[in-house]
């Protein structure tokens, strides 16, 4: 969602900066404009006294710019507040089958799941964050590898492992997730 | 799981995965040789970038919303305004300034929108998916130095360079004792089996050159 909002912003940031940039370029190198355009030769200025005060004796004029501007700012932080809050499930909702439900602390569900990736052989460090909502969480894994192992039966093991555990002991039918697996730097030596 | 606990600083390959007794879920199991569906790159988020402009688009528009309501409520407008809206009305297009100006800006716009339509994330290799939910990229950086690693492990390798790119894995190799050609296809094999075993969903292609040190002592 958060990654949707973030390129289609960053896009039309970009769009709107190549358009302005690029139409002056153009026009500044001799390029014919368009008779509606606002720049009509290279001779042209980029904004004239008379287009900025154009609209300035209307009522309306500058409450509106005023209150664009205003909702605008509101938009912009936002985003911002979105963009730097890292998203984390404080707690998911586990359904008890007695019509009832139970909630799990996030937390503890992550570190069960690290403790129980970092058990498995090969794995140098492992680290775990649930993300999503209370009822649909998913989680990120980043796996540290040893260098004897292979990165697929790693990973297949973390799945039928903790991560299964992890989805039962929550009573979820499905846990999503995403792992990235690097491996622990060092030296070039024979492993065996 | 106790065959799975305090194996630490073991060397040992690990076995197939087995059905132990606490009733395995209807995932289905990995198998190397199977052809699994090809999947698609990790999409970064693009948080730094989002940041940045979201920082620099927010400076801008609070400084201009906080000098015309200054000006609205009987301030002098500050000068950098007067000055912009002087300069504005006076230099032409062509010129320097203004063309060296809207160049960067056109810039600046192409590569927001690189970004913003690229995925990005180019040190992630995608791997096959063990289970329909699980989604796993390997880093490049990992990537090589396991096939490193397994080059090492070849009789005669004396040292091994391994650069993975997102089709390609190069491998150059020194090989110290033995005929270049046996090592040269033991090489093959044994980093065949491990690209089998990085679990890529595209694996990359091999290529291994081998020669010897190039000055004795």
């Amino acid at each position: 969602m958060l990654r949707i909002v973030n390129r289609v912003l960053i896009g039309l940031v970009g769009l709107v900066l190549l358009a302005l940039g690029g139409s002056v370029l153009a026009v500044g190198l001799g390029a014919p404009a368009p008779s509606w355009w606002i720049h009509q030769g290279r001779h042209d200025v980029l904004l004239t006294d008379a287009e900025r005060t154009k609209w300035q004796d209307h009522a309306w004029w500058w409450p509106t710019v005023i209150a664009a501007l205003a909702v605008l700012v509101l938009l912009i932080l936002w985003w911002l507040t979105n963009v730097l809050r890292r998203r984390r499930l404080t707690e998911v909702l586990v359904d008890t089958g007695d019509g009832e439900g139970a909630l799990l602390r996030g937390r503890a569900l992550e570190s069960v799941l690290a403790n129980e990736a970092n058990e498995l052989n090969g794995v140098a460090q492992a680290h775990a964050r649930l993300t999503g909502t209370r009822t649909a969480p998913e989680t990120k894994v980043q796996l540290l590898l040893e260098p004897h192992v292979d990165p697929a039966i790693a990973l297949s093991y973390l799945t039928a492992h903790a991560l299964t555990h992890a989805r039962n002991s929550a009573g979820l039918e499905k846990l999503p997730t995403e792992v990235r697996v690097k491996a622990v730097r060092h030296r070039q030596e024979r492993v065996s | 799981m106790s065959e799975l606990q305090g194996s630490e600083g073991t060397t040992q390959r690990l076995p197939v995965i087995e059905k132990a007794e606490y009733e395995p879920p209807p995932a289905p199991e990995f198998e190397p040789g199977r052809e699994a569906g090809r999947e698609g790159r990790f999409w970064s988020a693009r948080r730094v970038p989002a940041a940045v402009v979201a920082v620099l688009l927010l400076a801008v528009t609070a400084l201009f919303l906080y000098d015309i309501a200054a000006v609205r409520a009987h301030r002098p407008a500050m000068a950098w305004r007067r000055d912009l809206a002087h300069q504005l009305a006076t230099r032409p297009l062509d010129d320097t300034w203004v063309l060296v100006g809207a160049g960067v800006t056109a810039v600046l716009g192409l590569w927001l929108l690189l970004l913003a339509a690229t995925p990005g994330l180019r040190a992630v290799l995608p791997m096959r998916r063990p289970h329909a939910d699980v989604r796993a990229g390997l880093h490049r950086e990992a990537a090589a130095l396991i096939l490193r690693d397994r080059a090492m492990e070849v009789a005669g390798v004396q040292s091994a360079h391994v650069r993975v790119r997102r089709a390609h894995a190069d491998v150059r190799a020194v090989c110290h004792f033995r005929e270049l050609g046996d090592v040269r296809a033991d090489l093959n094999t044994t980093l065949d089996e491990a690209i089998r075993g990085l679990g890529l969903s595209h694996p990359p292609a091999l290529s291994v050159h081998v020669r010897r040190p190039g000055r004795k002592g």
